[in-house]
């Protein structure tokens, strides 16, 4: 058991962001890979994803501006947007990401918009608690920033 | 232009290649001991992605060097470097993943070739398997689907 208030509260945070289906298994898979060598490489590839997924959807906005839309196009961002938000376990974008595509397998503008603002909010609140867990982490000093799955 | 992770690497990298430990780690990364330093090309335009599969690929000790395009994965193989496997997404920029793969497999490459994608049609699938690669998953690339490969390279 933790005894820090601070770790308590970091692992807190942690469990929740899976218990609220955030994340799934691939994050531990990310800080499994997180070592002495690579004291930071969660954060490190979080950071990358954010800059990918950030261009992604901002070629998204402006694809979707487009009349009539690209579905081919659109299916294409989202194939990238969907894959880097799969390796770092984003959970519930990922799931976005599948919607979005089915919609634009059958050609449903309407249903691609939806959801593309739906995806839009999951990002921006992931990355919100994201954010916070890194912020915590980096307080308590970088041998707890990835609390080992028990 | 090939990069290579970024890291705090301590080793020399003037020759592009970065190498991990022998031995992997935790739980989740299934333990295996390779015998020997497998060499693998990640072709990925995605930097997360390729990040990652870098990394992951480093904890088994494998040294690998990593281009974003595929104009810079054909002229490296072109020019005769050698590696026990190629790991290729689909969506590239320059020339998509089926025409890269087959340029390569055309240059009559004979190593092991992974195809990772973020979603699959059954079709695409096939067209992947028919051209030469040897394995076609979904996203992310993870143990599981890695080790029995790089046991057989290593030839355990």
């Amino acid at each position: 058991m933790e005894r820090n208030p601070m770790r308590r509260q970091l692992a807190s945070l942690r469990k929740s962001l899976f218990d609220q289906g955030y994340l799934d298994e691939q994050f531990m898979e990310l800080e499994q890979l997180q070592d002495d060598a690579n004291p930071n490489f969660v954060e490190e590839v979080v950071t990358l994803y954010y800059r990918d997924s950030a261009r992604l959807i901002v070629n998204l906005d402006h694809a979707l501006e487009r009349r009539p839309l690209d579905f081919s196009k659109l299916d294409g961002l989202m194939h990238q947007f969907k894959g880097s938000s799969s390796s770092i376990g984003a959970k519930k974008v990922k799931a976005e990401s599948t919607l979005f595509r089915e919609y634009c397998k059958s050609g449903n503008a309407e249903g691609c918009m939806r959801t593309f603002q739906q995806l839009k909010k999951e990002y921006a609140t992931l990355r919100k608690k994201l954010e916070t867990y890194f912020q915590l982490a980096r307080q308590i000093g970088p041998m707890e920033s990835a609390n080992r799955p028990k | 232009m090939a990069h290579t992770l970024p890291s705090s690497d301590q080793s020399s990298d003037q020759d592009k290649w970065d190498s991990g430990g022998l031995e992997c780690k935790g739980q989740l990364l299934i333990k295996i001991v390779m015998r020997n330093r497998l060499t693998a090309l990640v072709v990925d335009g995605d930097t997360t992605c390729w990040v990652l599969e870098q990394e992951l690929l480093h904890s088994y000790g494998v040294q690998t060097l990593g281009v974003d395009n595929s104009r810079d994965a054909v002229d490296l193989i072109a020019s005769d470097a050698e590696f026990n496997l190629i790991i290729i997404e689909k969506i590239l920029p320059v020339l998509n993943g089926l025409a890269v793969t087959r340029q390569i497999c055309e240059i009559g490459v004979r190593c092991k070739m992974l195809e990772v994608t973020a979603c699959s049609r059954e079709s695409e699938r096939q067209a992947f398997l028919a051209i030469g690669v040897d394995v076609f998953i979904e996203r992310p690339l993870d143990p599981e689907h890695l080790v029995p490969i790089l046991r057989e390279l290593d030839g355990q």
